[in-house]
């Protein structure tokens, strides 16, 4: 009764192959479609992130089965000049960091709730 | 039609009732000064206490805390009196409604986006006009607070280790709000997404903007870290479009 | 535009242009408006209508008199007050917010044209055509005037027959069921739904669409639906005419995928429509997004379903293809979750299997609403797309409104066995906006009384896990039925692990301290005021012998049970409230004897299925079957923790009726008839349930026909006195007791009323076959929820 998700990219079967270096971002486009992160302000290269993730049993959070990165990288003249590949396994595993940066804004207390009063707000009347 | 009699009797003349007003506000009876300006703007509309009474009844609405009314008011004023000498401070009156109701960043974030408007029309129509300052201090408090909703959202999704959604909040917040304190978190945040995917030349290149920019940033630091740990220095390879999102901007 | 620059125009063209006719508006506030534009046509006309859109004029005229630019405005009087007058029905804060101008508002004929037509609206909306609305300007000193409208209200226009044309499968009263519309009646003065709304109709054709597309007819369509408004009696006869067309069933079925590597067979076992059965439109729908998740699930996650119906009009059957093929790929760029003002985003997001980035995927957005729903924090979930940035991006709103979820509860009841009962609580299921549930009450009563308090987290550490504790305390005193007081005070510590979306696995630990205490007068061996069974006495004080009971201080007794447990609950309902479709079954085990002072291991298991037995009067068939069985664990099980069963397991019986029963005697010659609990019972339930023919839906109450049946049984006779005589003279007792597996059964009917807080049943059975000592009862009154 396992659940299977596929996120971000979907490659569509055999378009991949058919980028070579020196393509045109236009071909790319064409063929790729839009890419899921671009990683240069004037698409120095594109990416195409996907990941299948797999849920044994419904309390589970879903678990990365498979992660391909696809990497399109152009030079100046906006043809492709390279093409990388990263799988599940490039990934690293680590704790992210549990810091937070502080934000404002009103918060509710308990009373506040129920006595239905907006946010815990010294000015609301 | 009885209903209108007392309104035509109340001939308190313009000045008594504005004053009365005046005196309720000093004696902290602001509900009771509402209602007299209140009167003053509906009874004597042409005098120059009723330009002034619509505008002394958005200030006691916004000191009493009853935003919407406050805003209504001012509101009511700038487009009535668009070149009115307190027209700036009636604009800035409406800004600060919005930025009082702003609600805690995992919720919804109207009002924060509702106030920033306010402040941006307020800089543009009245840029010379002494609100103006404020409203530009403000304009980056409240772009903080929207920076802090892209965060939270970016968290979520890292959590879930959907790096994909959670590198496009992020590079939101470096793009767009980038004077904002959570640039560095953000950065910091892209280090991690990019090393969780494997693609080592974007996370080198985030942190070594991290570093070049927020060099004491302890954020920084724990990036240098993970990626020293994985054996990778940051080096900033400048074809990246962190380095290039910050070339034009001079920060510090 | 640099300000600098802005400011140099208005310079140049201040000399040009001449204000005339303003009072209150400043002339240069007149002049920004149409400052710093050109003196083309265009330019004067745009200028026009911006000072027309500050609403602050009645008439604007702009003319050019040699080089200067002359604008005459006539300044739109200003309101000081608005009034109503004549208005009954409608109240005068209803009818201000439906007006646009209002006090210290500018006014124009227009604007006062269009605010009468909106009062009528309004009163058209409420059901009154004849309400007459006419607006009257009262003019004051300096341009200043006061707005009355005079109202005549006119009576209700109610709409007293709903008729059908063409309907020859269903009656028109059922038709009249399906849609919202009522007829007037005894209740008129009640009900707002028998006046005539247009949009009220509208959505009623659709209802009725829906209906007959639900029961085979494919070929429906509505020729007309009319609502005829007689002046002089002042009503409405709606008449819907309609083209049933033929009942079609479902021809052969096909599912089609151009999708390599989708297993055809699995597809095919998804299929709702099955071949034979009545054409349903709702079945085909929810047949295509089943099969747009498996082939989601199947890795094509731009899968869609394009189903084509092949009718056969003579044999009246409808063969459909669903073709599953690759459909448009599209990617979700964002999700924005708006409407939260209390609700914390990650409640919402963490409900959406889809992230940001993904494939956009209909299935799992229709997962989400449900899941969102079943939440119970919002009134409404709507979740829409709108276009992202680029051609292949969509933008996916969750769009929430929250509703009160707090409730501050005082419940006041009555129950056969326990008398009044009080009842206040506070409950929270959406407590801080973090989807937690609290939940804190106490009940005072004559006969029961106790509080409790308990707290769930739904999303335990970030899993879907749901923990939670709850802590309590519950008194049952003495009553005709209870010869002893009990009183548990105790905890709960849970864990709730879906395993699918209907199957969840539980797994929690009670730690409960029982105290059962006789009064004075149940254990004073003086049978003529009623006296305890000897079992409940030596269950309370070992060493008692009827005329000494020194040793037995004040006939107390306290036991700590200490159980870990774990539970399986399947829930298939459409809802808990109130369930028409559907199953729910519970198996539960606890093993008690990680301390405490009670080794034994007691298994519950609960099992009902709901059907819609005949749609065409709602009735829902109610199947149940439940049952339990305690066994020590190297000790016999204790007299208090039997089961102690009656009216609430088999209707007819009074509560502790059935089983296991105390027939000693005493030296006086009393007969003692005490329930002494039985260790195994299983019983079984047939109910039909109904609206109560004649009140409108609204009311909730409905009547229901049952026959419950069941056996209780067994009981540790190492745990009970020896069966004999024990004493002499008055205060002495000749212990026996009757344990046998007599089948009890009752047939019966009830009234349930659906009330705000929970259904109420009042029930009424004749028992058909029973033990001969057990203890009926033929009327019984409960309330509260029921899950």
């Amino acid at each position: 009764c396992s659940e299977a998700y596929d996120h971000g990219y979907v490659a569509s079967d055999n378009a991949v192959g058919q980028i070579q270096v020196g393509a045109s971002r236009e071909q790319v486009l064409l063929v790729l479609g839009s890419p899921s992160t671009t990683a240069t302000v004037g698409g120095e290269a594109f990416y195409y992130i996907s990941q299948h993730t797999e849920r044994m049993v419904a309390f589970l959070n879903q678990s990365v089965t498979d992660q391909k990165v696809l990497a399109v990288y152009f030079d100046d003249k906006a043809r492709v000049k390279e093409i990388g590949n990263y799988g599940l396994q490039d990934g690293k595993v680590f704790d992210f960091i549990a810091r937070k940066t502080r934000t404002g804004g009103a918060d509710y207390g308990l009373l506040s709730q129920i006595l239905k009063a907006g946010p815990a707000n010294p000015f609301t009347k | 039609c009885s209903s209108t009699k007392d309104d035509v009797l109340d001939t308190t003349p313009a000045d008594q009732l504005y004053n009365e007003g005046l005196i309720n506000l000093e004696a902290g009876k602001r509900a009771e000064a509402a209602k007299k300006f209140e009167d003053v703007d509906r009874l004597h509309p042409y005098s120059t206490y009723g330009k002034k009474a619509v505008l002394m009844q958005a200030y006691t609405q916004f000191q009493r805390g009853s935003y919407t009314d406050a805003i209504q008011a001012a509101q009511r004023f700038v487009t009535m009196y668009p070149t009115s000498p307190d027209a700036a401070y009636a604009q800035y009156l409406v800004a600060e409604s919005y930025y009082r109701q702003i609600p805690e960043v995992s919720r919804d974030q109207q009002r924060t986006n509702s106030a920033l408007e306010a402040y941006a029309e307020l800089i543009q129509k009245y840029p010379t006009s002494p609100y103006a300052e404020d409203g530009r201090k403000k304009i980056l408090l409240v772009k903080d607070q929207l920076a802090g909703k892209e965060m939270d959202v970016g968290r979520f999704y890292l959590s879930k280790h959907q790096y994909l959604a959670a590198i496009n909040r992020f590079k939101s917040v470096v793009s767009d709000y980038q004077t904002t304190r959570h640039v560095e978190e953000a950065l910091a945040r892209l280090v991690e997404c990019y090393y969780a995917l494997g693609i080592v030349p974007e996370a080198k290149t985030a942190a070594a903007v991290l570093g070049h920019n927020f060099p004491e940033s302890p954020w920084y630091k724990d990036s240098y870290a993970l990626l020293a740990k994985g054996g990778y220095e940051p080096g900033e390879d400048t074809g990246s479009w962190i380095s290039k999102a910050f070339v034009n901007v001079k920060l510090f | 535009v640099d300000p600098a620059l802005f400011g140099a125009s208005i310079a140049h063209a201040e000399s040009s242009i001449v204000v005339r006719g303003n009072k209150r508006i400043e002339a240069e506030t007149i002049r920004s408006y149409v400052a710093g534009k050109g003196r083309s046509a265009a330019d004067v006309d745009a200028g026009l209508k911006a000072l027309y859109a500050t609403n602050l004029f009645s008439d604007v005229k702009i003319a050019s008199e040699g080089g200067t630019l002359v604008i005459t405005v006539v300044e739109a009087p200003q309101i000081n007050k608005v009034v109503f007058e004549g208005n009954k029905r409608l109240t005068d804060e209803q009818l201000g917010s439906v007006i646009q101008i209002k006090s210290r508002g500018f006014m124009s004929k227009a604007s006062v044209q269009s605010d009468v037509q909106r009062l009528l609206e309004a009163y058209r909306r409420n059901g009154r055509y004849r309400a007459q609305v006419e607006a009257k300007v009262i003019s004051l000193a300096d341009n200043r005037v006061n707005l009355v409208y005079e109202i005549d209200e006119g009576d209700k226009t109610a709409v007293t027959r709903i008729g059908f044309v063409g309907n020859h499968a269903y009656s028109a009263g059922r038709l009249r069921d399906v849609v919202k519309t009522r007829e007037t009646g005894l209740l008129g003065w009640l009900r707002s739904t028998d006046t005539y709304d247009p949009e009220r109709l509208q959505s009623d054709q659709d209802l009725i669409r829906k209906f007959y597309m639900k029961n085979g007819y494919a070929d429906f369509r509505i020729v007309s639906a009319t609502a005829d408004l007689d002046r002089e009696r002042n009503v409405f006869f709606v008449s819907f005419t309609i083209d049933e067309g033929d009942q079609y069933s479902f021809g052969d079925i096909d599912v089609q995928t151009s999708l390599a590597g989708l297993d055809q067979a699995k597809l095919a076992r998804v299929v709702g429509t099955k071949s034979g059965n009545t054409y349903s439109s709702d079945d085909v729908e929810k047949t295509m997004e089943a099969l747009t998740y498996e082939a989601t699930q199947a890795g094509y996650a731009f899968a869609t379903v394009r189903p084509r119906a092949v009718r056969d009009y003579a044999t009246h059957k409808i063969s459909i293809t669903y073709y599953v093929e690759e459909g448009a790929r599209v990617y979700v760029e964002r999700i924005n979750v708006r409407g939260n003002d209390r609700t914390r985003d990650y409640v919402v997001r963490r409900e959406m299997d889809m992230s940001e980035g993904d494939a956009y995927n209909k299935a799992l957005v229709s997962k989400a609403e449900r899941r969102l729903n079943r939440l119970g924090y919002f009134k409404s979930v709507k979740l829409n797309t709108e276009q992202g940035s680029s051609p292949d991006r969509v933008v996916v709103n969750i769009d929430v409104e929250e509703q009160s979820t707090g409730e501050i509860g005082f419940g006041a009841g009555y129950s056969t066995t326990d008398g009044v009962l009080g009842d206040v609580s506070f409950s929270e299921k959406n407590f801080l906006g973090r989807g937690q549930f609290i939940k804190a009450s106490v009940q005072l009563g004559q006969k029961q009384r106790g509080w409790g308090f308990s707290f769930t987290e739904p999303y335990f550490l970030g899993y879907r896990i749901s923990a939670g504790f709850d802590v309590y305390q519950k008194q049952y005193l003495e009553n005709d039925y209870r010869n002893y007081e009990q009183r548990d005070t105790g905890g709960t510590l849970r864990f709730g692990l879906p395993i699918t979306e209907n199957l969840t696995f539980g797994v929690n630990y009670t730690i409960n301290d029982q105290r059962i205490k006789l009064n004075a007068t149940q254990a004073n061996d003086n049978y003529s005021d009623g006296e305890a069974s000897l079992a409940y006495k030596r269950y309370v004080c070992p060493s008692y012998q009827p005329g000494n009971s020194a040793a037995c201080g004040n006939w107390s007794r306290t036991r700590l049970t200490s159980a870990p447990g774990y539970s399986l609950v399947y829930n298939s309902l459409d809802s808990l409230q109130f369930p028409r479709d559907g199953a729910y079954a519970k198996f539960t085990q606890e093993f008690a004897g990680a301390g405490g002072d009670a080794r034994f291991v007691r298994t519950t298991f609960d099992a009902r299925y709901y059907r819609e037995i005949w749609a065409d009067w709602g009735i829902i068939g109610m199947a149940r079957v439940k049952g339990g069985n305690i066994t020590g664990i190297g000790e016999s099980v204790e007299l208090f923790d039997n089961f102690f069963l009656g009216g609430e397991t088999i209707r007819g019986f009074a509560p502790q009726g059935i089983g296991p029963r105390d027939q000693s005697v005493s030296g006086t010659g009393y007969k003692l008839n005490e329930s002494l609990g039985a260790k195994n019972y299983v019983a079984g339930t047939l109910e039909a349930t109904m609206p109560f023919p004649g009140t409108p839906e609204e009311f909730g109450l409905y009547v229901s026909t049952f026959a419950d049946a069941g056996l209780a049984w067994g009981v540790d006779s190492k745990s009970l006195p020896k069966k004999g005589t024990y004493g002499s003279g008055s205060s002495a007792v000749t212990f026996n007791y009757v344990d046998d597996m007599a089948l009890r059964s009752s047939v019966g009917a009830g009234l349930v009323w659906r009330s705000p807080f929970g259904p109420l049943r009042a029930d009424f059975a004749i028992p058909l076959s029973k033990s001969k000592y057990d203890q009926t009862q033929y009327f019984r009154f409960s309330g509260g929820t029921t899950f």
